[in-house]
């Protein structure tokens, strides 16, 4: 459980989900196609806002005092980088099963590891305790084999456009990961 | 009032281009890093498994995605005040934070503006914020525009 085998192989007990395996040609045929939207497992609350923002060490009080926060925005609000955060499926369900990974580590290409490369988010309304978020996640782009520091792979780009309940557009992101095998392993 | 939250605000009205915000520094521990997982469920093992991380071709584990957003926007809004809002952020991550470095962010004022598209006239600023380690080595830069209260603006 929880270890790694030699030359940098993933097994599932490692990532929690499997990370299909293929070919680039097989992942260019997906760009463009998009997932099932998704919903989030639990609504925006304050007790997850507050220990991210004791993680980040963040005094804004926006996230912490209830007085100021109804006042500014009528609720406290969510750090805008807990956005992937409301959408990430719980580890484990009575029923059993594995959680659906994030769309970007469904995509089938060689690389058995990824590290996050970029991102791009904008945000259009506050995010606030009460919500519940979905998100549809849309594959836009798979680059051609790059060698790189950490390893030869591919950069997958994903667009995820993340809704209130209501309907209303509350964010969009684009997100590119690099996918590698690490260290030019075999 | 939360003692020891920010209240401070700055208004659009008095930021200068090219202005410096104010730089934090922050150390991260493990235990810092293993927050990441407690806190945004992310449990991809390079932010608890330094087993794993090495595997990766990394010395140890290292913080996740979300936390480089947080410490970028906590940057972003310690200078700004919270009635500021991110609009957006733009980051790319060149080099990780492991466990055992200091986190170091730093921001300019690139461009102050308004917005007239949409139904209110929006007044924003746009900051060149930085993330480096205590080497000095550029980890994350990143683009953030934020919306400012206005004095005018009624």
């Amino acid at each position: 459980m929880g270890s790694s085998k030699a030359g940098g192989q993933i097994d599932v007990d490692d990532i929690g989900y499997e990370v299909p395996s293929g070919t680039y040609e097989e992942a260019r045929a997906l760009v463009g196609s998009t997932r099932p939207v998704r919903f989030g497992e639990v609504e925006v609350n304050a007790p997850m806002i507050r220990h991210y923002a004791a993680m980040v060490r963040d005094p804004n009080p926006g996230y912490w005092d209830r007085e100021f926060a109804a006042q500014q925005w009528g609720e406290i609000v969510a750090p805008p980088g807990m956005l992937m955060t409301w959408l990430i499926p719980i580890e484990w369900q009575p029923a059993g099963g594995r959680p659906v990974p994030l769309l970007t580590a469904q995509v089938p290409l060689p690389g058995d590891t990824f590290l996050n490369a970029s991102n791009d988010t904008e945000l259009l309304e506050p995010i606030r305790v009460g919500d519940h978020l979905n998100v549809v996640e849309e594959l836009t782009g798979v680059s051609e084999e790059k060698h790189t520091a950490a390893g030869r792979g591919h950069f997958v780009t994903t667009l995820s456009t993340y809704r209130r309940e209501d309907g209303t557009v509350v964010a969009r992101s684009t997100n590119v990961l690099f996918r590698f095998r690490a260290g030019g392993a075999p | 009032m939360i003692p020891g939250a920010h209240y401070d605000q700055r208004w659009w009205d008095d930021v200068h281009e090219g202005e410096e915000l104010p730089r934090i520094d922050d150390e991260i521990t493990y235990r810092r890093v293993v927050m990441n997982p407690a806190t945004t469920w992310d449990y991809f093992p390079g932010h608890h498994d330094p087993e794993y991380a090495r595997s990766q071709g990394q010395p140890t584990i290292y913080i996740n995605t979300m936390h480089f957003m947080g410490f970028i926007d906590r940057v972003a809004t310690t200078w700004a005040g919270p009635r500021s809002f991110i609009a957006r952020r733009k980051m790319s991550m060149r080099r990780p934070i492991f466990a055992g470095d200091t986190m170091v962010g730093a921001g300019r004022v690139s461009r102050k503006y308004t917005d007239s598209g949409g139904a209110t006239v929006r007044h924003l600023v746009e900051l060149e914020v930085t993330v480096s380690n205590q080497r000095g080595e550029l980890c994350a830069p990143a683009t953030v525009i934020l919306e400012l209260p206005a004095r005018g603006a009624g």
